[in-house]
Order: C-alpha cells, then sequence, then structure tokens
C-alpha cells in the first residue's frame, strides 16, 4: 500500500494530514478493486439471503437477553444471529490482509518520518470503512426476512463484532502470514460466533470471555426485544477498547522494529 | 507461500528439465511444492495442531447444544463430527487457492524453464491432493481418539473425498479469481454456506442442499462414523461430483492459460 506523496506531509511533520493521506490511499486502493467491493457487499447479503430462506419455518425457545424466554421463527433467529457473525468473518479476513499488505510500506513511512500513532489511525480507520459496508449490507439483507426491534442496535452489534475481530484478524497478521491468517479467521469467527454464542444453545460459562459474546447477544437483544441492557454496551465497547489498546500496541512495535 | 522453483528431482536433479521423462518432472513439481509448503513452520503448525484443536474444539462448544429430533447423535459427537469434515476440507481448499494465486509467477518461470503448463497444472493439483490426504490423515486420528467409529475405511474415504473436492474447489477459485483476499473471502463464504447446511447441525431439508459440496462426503461420513455403513448411490454420487469438478476446473485452467498465452 502506498502514500500518494507521502514527502510533502511528512516532512512537514502534520500528522492529521499524514493519516489522510495513508488512509486516503488506502481507500483508493480499494476503489482500484472493483472485484472486492462487490464481493464485500454481495457476499454477506448471500450468506444471510439465501441461509435464511432455506431454513425450515418452524419455531424455537430463544433466551432473549434482558426479556426473558420467546419463542421465535427460525429464519428470525438466524436473520440476526448470522448479521454479527458476517461482520465478525469479513472484519477478521479484512484485518489479516490489511495487516499484510501494509506492514513494509508502514515501516518505510514511519522511517521517513511519519508518526506512528497517524498511520495507525489511518490503518484503524480502513478498517472501520470496511466494518461499515460490511454492517449496512448485512442489516439491509436481514431486513429483508425480519424486521428487528431495534435496527440501529443491530447495526451497532454487527459493527462492534466487524471492528472486534478486524482488530484481532490485524493481530493474527502480525504473528502469522496470510494462508494461516484465513484458516484461524475462519475457524476463530465460527468456534466463538456460529457454536459458542449461538442463541439457540445453552452458552457454556466461558462463553462471557470471548469476543463474540457482546456482539451477539446485543444482536439477539435487538432482534426481539425493545429494551436493550445497557450492561451489554459498557462489554462490548471495554473489550473493542481492550482489543484496539493490544493491537495499537503490537502494531505500533511492529512499526517501530521494522 | 510462494510458488518457488526450487526442485530437486533425485538422480535427473542436474539434467534440464526438458531432457527428464514426464513423470520424473511431475515428480519433481510435486516434491518441490510439498517441501516448499512444509518448510513453513506455521504450516506445519497448521496440517498437525489445528485439525485436533477444530475437532476438539466444535466437540466441546457444541455438547451446550439441545439434542434436537433431526440430530443423528448426541450433538458433542455431531460437533466432532462436523469439525473433522470442515477441517479437513478447508485446509485442502485453502492450499488449493493459495497453490494456484501464489504459483503465477513461479510457474512463469518453470515455464521458461522447459515445464509444461499441463505439467505444472498437474503438479499443483498432485500437490494439494498429497497435502489433503495429510490433512485427512491428522484430522480422521484426532477424531477416532475422540469418538467410535463404527467403519473406519470408509469414514477415512470420506474425509478424503471432502478434502479432495474443496481442495479442487480452491484451485477453482484462484484460477478464476487470482487475488489472494477476494479469493479467501470467496472460499470462506462458500464453505461456511456449505457447512452450515450440510452438518446435520441446521435442519434443512431443501433439494438445494444436494449441490453442495459437502452435501455428499458429510452424508457419508456421519453414517460411516455413526453407523458404520456408507450408501453406494451417495459414494457414487460424491465421486461423481468430484469428476465434473474436475473437469470444471480443468476447463477453467485451459480457458485461463489459454488467454494467458494470447495476451
Amino acid at each position: 500500500m502506498s502514500v500518494d506523496s507521502p514527502r510533502s506531509t511528512v516532512e512537514s511533520g502534520d500528522s492529521s494530514s499524514t493519516a489522510l493521506a495513508a488512509f486516503a490511499s488506502g481507500i483508493r486502493e480499494y476503489a482500484r478493486t472493483p472485484v472486492l467491493l462487490a464481493l464485500f457487499v454481495f457476499l454477506p447479503a448471500y450468506l444471510i439471503g439465501a441461509f435464511t430462506r432455506l431454513v425450515p419455518a418452524s419455531t424455537a425457545p430463544l433466551d432473549v437477553p434482558g426479556a426473558g424466554t420467546q419463542t421465535v421463527e427460525m429464519a428470525s433467529v438466524y436473520a440476526v444471529f448470522m448479521v454479527p457473525l458476517v461482520g465478525a468473518l469479513v472484519g477478521a479476513l479484512a484485518g489479516v490482509f490489511l495487516m499484510q499488505t501494509a506492514r513494509e510500506s508502514d515501516a518505510r513511512l514511519v522511517v521517513a518520518g511519519a508518526n506512528p500513532a497517524s498511520v495507525l489511525l489511518a490503518r484503524f480507520g480502513l478498517l472501520a470503512v470496511v466494518g461499515v459496508v460490511v454492517t449496512g449490507v448485512s442489516v439491509a439483507t436481514a431486513a429483508t426476512v425480519f424486521g428487528p426491534e431495534r435496527p440501529l442496535v443491530l447495526a451497532g452489534a454487527t459493527l462492534l463484532a466487524a471492528l472486534v475481530y478486524g482488530l484481532l484478524g490485524v493481530l493474527a497478521g502480525l504473528v502469522v502470514d496470510r494462508l494461516a491468517g484465513v484458516y484461524l479467521a475462519l475457524f476463530g469467527t465460527m468456534l466463538d460466533l456460529f457454536l459458542v454464542q449461538n442463541p439457540l444453545a445453552d452458552s457454556p460459562e466461558y462463553a462471557r470471555l470471548l469476543p463474540g459474546h457482546a456482539p451477539v447477544d446485543l444482536a439477539v437483544a435487538a432482534g426481539f426485544s425493545a429494551d436493550v441492557p445497557l450492561s451489554l454496551v459498557g462489554e462490548g465497547i471495554a473489550f473493542l477498547l481492550v482489543v484496539g489498546v493490544v493491537t495499537a500496541v503490537a502494531l505500533y512495535r511492529s512499526m517501530r522494529v521494522s | 507461500m510462494s510458488g518457488g522453483a526450487t526442485a530437486s528431482g533425485g538422480d535427473t536433479a542436474g539434467r534440464p528439465p526438458a531432457d527428464r521423462t514426464r513423470r520424473d518432472r511431475l515428480a519433481t513439481g510435486v516434491l518441490a511444492h510439498v517441501r516448499e509448503f512444509l518448510r513453513e513452520p506455521v504450516h506445519v503448525v497448521l496440517l498437525l495442531a489445528l485439525p485436533p484443536l477444530v475437532v476438539e474444539g466444535y466437540g466441546r462448544a457444541m455438547a451446550s447444544f439441545p439434542e434436537f429430533p433431526y440430530m443423528t447423535a448426541v450433538p458433542a459427537t455431531l460437533g466432532r463430527i462436523n469439525g473433522a469434515v470442515f477441517a479437513a476440507a478447508f485446509l485442502a481448499g485453502l492450499i488449493g487457492l493459495f497453490q494456484v494465486v501464489s504459483a503465477v509467477q513461479a510457474d512463469g518461470r518453470l515455464g521458461v524453464c522447459g515445464f509444461s503448463r499441463t505439467e505444472l497444472f498437474v503438479s499443483r493439483l498432485g500437490t494439494v491432493a498429497a497435502v489433503s490426504v495429510g490433512s485427512a490423515v491428522v484430522t480422521f486420528a484426532t477424531l477416532w481418539w475422540r469418538v467410535d467409529v463404527a467403519a473406519p475405511a470408509a469414514a477415512f474415504g470420506a474425509l478424503v473425498l471432502a478434502a479432495l473436492t474443496y481442495g479442487l474447489i480452491g484451485v477453482l477459485i484462484g484460477t478464476v479469481l487470482p487475488r489472494e483476499l477476494e479469493g479467501s473471502l470467496v472460499l470462506v463464504f462458500v464453505s461456511d454456506f456449505d457447512d452450515f447446511l450440510a452438518s446435520g447441525i441446521v435442519d434443512v431439508d431443501s433439494p438445494v442442499v444436494t449441490l453442495l459440496p459437502l452435501h455428499y462426503p458429510h452424508a457419508l461420513f456421519r453414517s460411516a462414523v455413526l453407523e458404520g455403513a456408507a450408501a453406494t448411490d451417495e459414494a457414487l454420487a460424491g465421486l461423481a461430483y468430484l469428476g465434473v469438478l474436475f473437469l470444471v476446473v480443468l476447463g477453467a485452467y485451459v480457458r485461463v492459460a489459454s488467454g494467458g498465452e494470447g495476451a
């Protein structure tokens, strides 16, 4: 990933300009690959849309956080539940590849005098853009099957899943190569969100410690209840902050060392 | 993973590629690719450590599921069975994808050295097949350690079928969409969708499901592990699926290769 005219911004020492230039460069790079943009839109829509239409028309008891047990349509459960899962999946993959493609150029930027914090900000901004796009597509697709009680909270839960897993993907990208990173991204999200946090199952005790807990519980609450427990919002934001700080420190150190 | 051209082929290593027999050249190619894959410690970990983690992780995660009427075994066992099929299949698919995507430049150089396009393609497929079987062996051993397998040979065959099928899907995606991020996205979403619906964890009775790549391998593996029998018609259908997929991959490769030569 390259910055079009780094010299002027780097030499001027303006951190916000450097961050903006690096961010704009990353966005341009995504925009230059229309296949990738199409996949970011099509794949989440396909997974949620097709899956919810193939699930049989039956009902199941669902434990809704803060609202007790309700009997709901299976298609509705999966419409709500798949949204943060897809967000986490795309976020994790974007994180792995963002790290792998930007690592060397970011280190060069820092050697050339750019502030590491600005470069970090630009990379995190890119992850956030991917998260917002996937969130928009996923929530819109789910809405064709089921109308959630609190759509904005559902969108927030999905963005939270995309960001937390995006940051974890960045961390994975620091340690392993792309092949292993994709493997971890897939099985990490599947194990956590699809199996351990599955709202149709009795989650084990350790489920609370995993990154998918707050996003999935928030999504289920937003889908089937008007009252969303604030403690879940706090838990999700706290998890995001912790993962964000750890990732920022690891990334910062890798830039300095590189 | 980059497709290196540092092959050594035993007795024939000193001779120029054009002077060797076709079999020698294929063996050299497959050995070089397998060696290159195994040279990365992370890949060895992927092959040896992650399948057991996935199998056990799926089993433990599904232990908390209620036993729905449509499930053919207790959820923990179903989780381990599903984890085994998915771990073997996805690793093979990923290797197929990365073999093709990362090998474009290296194969170009090997072509200059006298290797034919067909031989390079077959050697890539051979590598995918070799690693697929290796992945299936590790995964099967893990499952056997935790679950009583009623018909081990049939179950292992089904697992290899799943791995080969996804190996070819990875090669197909890499041939049609030769970029790592885009290819990975497609592979991950295809395999997720496939596994959700074919695993028996979710109750789906749509005929569309029979078109999914993992449908027959999953059904064969479940019946071999749990009932000790594998239905002949399902085995034939799975093999036919694999054969058709191979033809599609071959067609896509020929089309892309001829397009590249024309350009």
